[in-house]
């Protein structure tokens, strides 16, 4: 079997590569084993939100081309601003097209709310989310209700209290947390204390439920002028239901992710799907890539779990294989492992250094930043030779560290373009000769 | 949750003699809810658990006290859905299902019977097929099976065939015998006993690459109505004498053992090991659903000439196919069809998964699954839906003015 592309890694920074090849007409497979980290993500996307010294970053796409100074090893430098800009575009565009619109404010990070009441910086965020101003977060917010509904484990509002009074722009803010019962929404649920966003998201979709929680949400608001709950509500094909629910209550409405699965990166996840489907794509899930087939240079094919005698041959390849959560990079006792290709890897043997003594560190582990180490193509090595048809994106790439930058979202974007926009060219360039 | 140490103390629950009716995968799992984002029946129907809840979660409970087992588990469809969204490899389905052999989780009355021992049923009813057929068809005879047994009204009972595919296979069996190649065919119980077509189809395509056809001597139903049924001995002495009769084949010259039906490929390759301990490790690399040898075939260039087909057609994949990673190699069978104008559907499930959409108490839910399924389809603009399944296809065709065919018909089709 062959295609012009091929994919190894079917989250945000492999389907963003797919997409583009597959709109570009390119014969494109995605493989990818079992849901991405999307299902933890918070649904909004960011690009660059603190600089090296740890302040703010107010404007990204500035701070990203400035970048390209102080660390030409970082991603983004490789790849450059205008690439991420025409990524982000895309994005957006086929988000629109799936039903997922998505926005920002202007050019400028916005404050997104986590499920713990901090605040990290964002670019785009999805309708209900409510991005709150970099500079005076809490403006125009004196009373903020936050309500969940009894049952709902994965979120905590007495953790979102405490985690927003910290914030300083909200030491005046009137914090309340409260709870709706499953009762007072009629939902007939068989476990009452085991319920997750999904179940959720498909009990309140029903018209009489969606009713009694507005009514509930309603009370709950009172004289609050914004009102805090889990992200458990979304029509049945995945649009969020806030900005209904808050034209009805009358008051400002914002959703937070939950722990997974969480619903607003789960709808990144299948919009992406079901766009690559609708351009022709063949995405395969739940088979795993086991090995490469390299010869003088380049990848020739891959087998995976399910096609060990039926090689899928590929002209380019790209891996978007994630982190170490996917398994996308491997730790050993002393050293750190991709282990589809056994890519070269850029990590220290020194195993101390790979992490800080203290699990919730202010800063970031260092392991974060290790990964596959590429050229400015994003082209990688195994064992010091360079493989000329295969791009490493998203998070399984070295030279970036997307929890103490907040980038993991615009890095994924920008390299899975930036790869499938060099593989176009290759074919441009091959039509044209 | 107790550690895993203080678990190895506890009794597990009594076993079913000789299989083991515990799949340990239950320890992989993280927690993140993603199967349960995937189960058409949980999102169905809200009294049904879900996968995480019905799999790993309960699966701690219940081998700690037998009494914590849930009876909603039940409505789990075997669909296999969740197994494919894990990142963890946990083998949810095969865990509720070994769950609920392990509890009698599973109705088994002559309902159950005649749904499930599909190879009994096809055999009395193709010997008198004009006149089940019509008879199935009555208003009044299916009131009868509803009220009786359980039988939804509302479904469109299989037809059979009055000359089945060994009947028709025995006058032909003769000509296979002249090519060098030649695989073994396990037809399955649709094949044989309701749409015979199918089969004569992928004989006329192995044909036009050289490759004979053969049948096992004897074959038994593959086993996955058996299974889904909780007739778990009767399934397991099924595949015991279907290893026996591929072992034989293979050993007298067959490359490979091809079925033509998703459900019976998955079953013979992963669920013998997996679900009722049948080791088919010896040769589990030689059962092939058809279209994954196929293309390996055409990949390799032998190909058979094919006209142009100028027809529209929709792909819907059935979701043992998914779970089988052959999704794929159907889609590059039928891109080898020139002419072939090919859209593919979205992954939604069909609902009816073979026995269950059957049952009355299931009628409603298998309906409001097929429902994204069939709303899609019935705004596509296909001369043909093409699917691999036969349960897909008595669904589509039941809700549906579309006509379903397997992708094997299609490449015969195409033939010169
Ligand atoms: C806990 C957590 C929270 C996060 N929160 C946010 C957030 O708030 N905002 C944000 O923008 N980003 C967030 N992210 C990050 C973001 O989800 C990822 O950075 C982004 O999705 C990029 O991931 P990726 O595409 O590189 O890889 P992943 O999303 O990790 O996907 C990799 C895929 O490749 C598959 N795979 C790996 N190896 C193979 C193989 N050999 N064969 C087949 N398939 C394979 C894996 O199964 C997986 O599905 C979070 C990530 C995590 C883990
Ligand atoms: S096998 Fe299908 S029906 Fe059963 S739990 Fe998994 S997804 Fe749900
Ligand atoms: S998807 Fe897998 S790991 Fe996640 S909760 Fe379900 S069984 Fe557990």
């Amino acid at each position: 079997m062959r295609y012009d592309s091929i994919i190894i890694g079917g989250g945000l920074a492999g389907l963003t590569s797919a997409i583009r090849c597959a709109e570009a007409g390119l014969k494109t497979a995605v493989i990818s084993f079992g849901e991405s980290s999307l299902t933890f993500a918070s649904g909004a996307i960011d690009i660059l939100g603190y600089h090296s010294d740890g302040s703010v970053v107010q404007s990204p796409f500035p701070a990203v081309a400035k970048l390209a100074e102080s660390n030409p090893n970082h991603p983004y430098s490789k790849v450059g601003v205008d690439t991420l800009k025409q990524g982000l575009h895309r994005f957006c565009h086929h988000l629109d097209v799936a039903g997922v619109p998505m926005a920002s404010q202007s050019e400028d990070n916005h404050w997104r709310t986590t499920a713990l009441g901090s605040l990290r910086p964002a670019w785009l965020y999805q309708p209900g989310m409510m991005p709150l101003p970099i500079k005076q977060p809490a403006k125009g917010i004196q009373r903020i209700a936050i309500v969940n509904i009894a049952g709902f484990r994965d979120f905590q509002p007495s953790l979102a209290v405490a985690g927003l009074k910290q914030h300083p722009a909200f030491q005046q803010a009137r914090i309340t947390s409260k709870t709706i019962t499953a009762r007072e929404l009629g939902l007939e649920t068989r476990n009452p204390f085991e319920l997750r966003s999904i179940e959720l998201a498909r009990a309140l979709n029903h018209a009489d439920n969606f009713q009694r929680l507005t009514n509930a949400l309603g009370g709950a608001a009172g004289s609050s002028d914004l009102l805090i709950i889990p992200a458990v509500l979304e029509d049945s094909l995945g649009r969020s239901r806030i900005p209904e629910l808050s034209q009805k209550i009358g008051c400002q409405i914002m959703e937070v992710a939950s722990l997974p699965p969480s619903l607003p990166g789960l709808r990144i996840a299948n919009a992406l799907k079901r766009q690559f489907n609708k351009l022709g794509g063949m995405l395969i899930e739940g088979d795993l890539v086991e090995k490469g087939n390299f010869d003088n240079g380049r990848l020739v094919s891959i087998e995976t779990h399910y096609n060990k005698d039926l090689p899928l041959y590929a002209n380019h390849f790209v891996l978007a294989s994630g982190s170490f959560f996917s398994k996308g990079l491997l730790s050993k006792q002393n050293r750190i492992i991709e282990p589809t290709f056994d890519l070269d890897v850029e990590a220290p043997s020194d195993r101390s250094l790979w992490a800080s003594g203290k699990f919730l560190d202010s800063k970031a582990h260092h392991f974060i930043e290790y990964g596959v180490s590429c050229n400015q193509q994003l082209q990688p090595t195994r064992q010091g030779l360079p493989i000329e048809n295969m791009y490493c994106v998203g998070s399984v790439l070295a030279g970036f560290n997307p929890v103490a930058e907040g980038s993991a979202g615009g890095v994924s974007i920008a390299t899975g373009f930036h790869a499938a926009e060099q593989i176009i060219a290759a074919y441009q360039a091959c039509a044209g000769n | 949750m107790l550690p895993n140490k203080l678990l190895l103390h506890i009794k597990p629950a009594p076993v079913i003699k000789m299989l083991s009716l515990t799949d340990t995968t239950f320890d992989n799992c993280i927690k993140c809810t993603v199967c349960t984002t995937r189960c058409p029946v949980a999102e169905a129907r809200p009294d049904y658990p879900g996968p995480k809840q019905a799999g790993p979660d309960g699966e701690r409970f219940r081998i700690k006290s037998p009494g914590l087992y849930d009876d909603a588990l039940k409505y789990c469809t075997n669909c296999k859905r969740c197994e494919v969204a894990c990142p963890s490899n946990v083998h949810i389905g095969t865990i509720i299902q070994k769950a609920k052999a392990r509890h009698d989780g599973f109705k088994q009355g002559p309902r159950e019977f005649m749904l499930s021992h599909t190879d009994l049923m096809g055999t009395l009813s193709s010997t008198t097929a004009p006149i089940v057929n019509v008879v199935t068809a009555m208003k009044p005879v299916k009131k009868l099976l509803d009220k009786t047994l359980g039988v939804d009204e509302r479904r469109t009972l299989p037809k059979y065939t009055f000359q089945t595919f060994r009947k028709w296979f025995g006058k032909h069996a003769g000509n296979q015998e002249r090519f060098d190649r030649k695989i073994t065919y396990f037809h399955g119980c649709y094949t044989n006993y309701n749409v015979p077509a199918v089969g004569k189809d992928l004989v006329a395509v192995l044909n036009a690459i050289n490759i004979g056809v053969r049948l096992t001597a004897k074959e038994k139903c593959c086993g996955v109505p058996l299974i889904a049924n909780g007739f778990l001995k009767k399934a397991r002495k099924n595949a015991d004498l279907n290893m026996t009769q591929f072992a034989k084949s293979l050993d007298a010259g067959s490359e490979a053992v091809i079925s033509s039906s998703s459900s019976c490929a998955m079953t013979l390759r992963d669920e013998y090991p997996d679900m009722l301990d049948v080791d088919n490790s010896a040769f589990k690399d030689q059962i092939q659903f058809v279209s994954r040898f196929l293309i390996k075939e055409f990949a390799s260039g032998n190909k058979p000439e094919m006209k142009p087909l100028n027809l529209k057609v929709a792909y819907h994949s059935p979701c043992h196919l998914i779970r089988m990673g052959g999704v794929v190699h159907t889609v590059e069978l039928m891109r080898e069809i020139p002419g072939l104008e090919l859209t593919l559907l979205d992954q939604n499930c069909c609902g009816l998964s073979g026995t269950y959409g059957f049952k009355k108490e299931n009628y409603d839910t298998s309906q409001k699954i097929a429902n994204k399924m069939l709303e899609q389809i019935k705004t596509t603009e296909a001369d043909y839906i093409i699917t691999d399944c036969e349960s897909c296809k008595m669904q589509v065709e039941m809700n549906t003015d579309h006509k379903v065919l397997h992708p094997v018909t299609l490449i015969a089709m195409a033939l010169v």
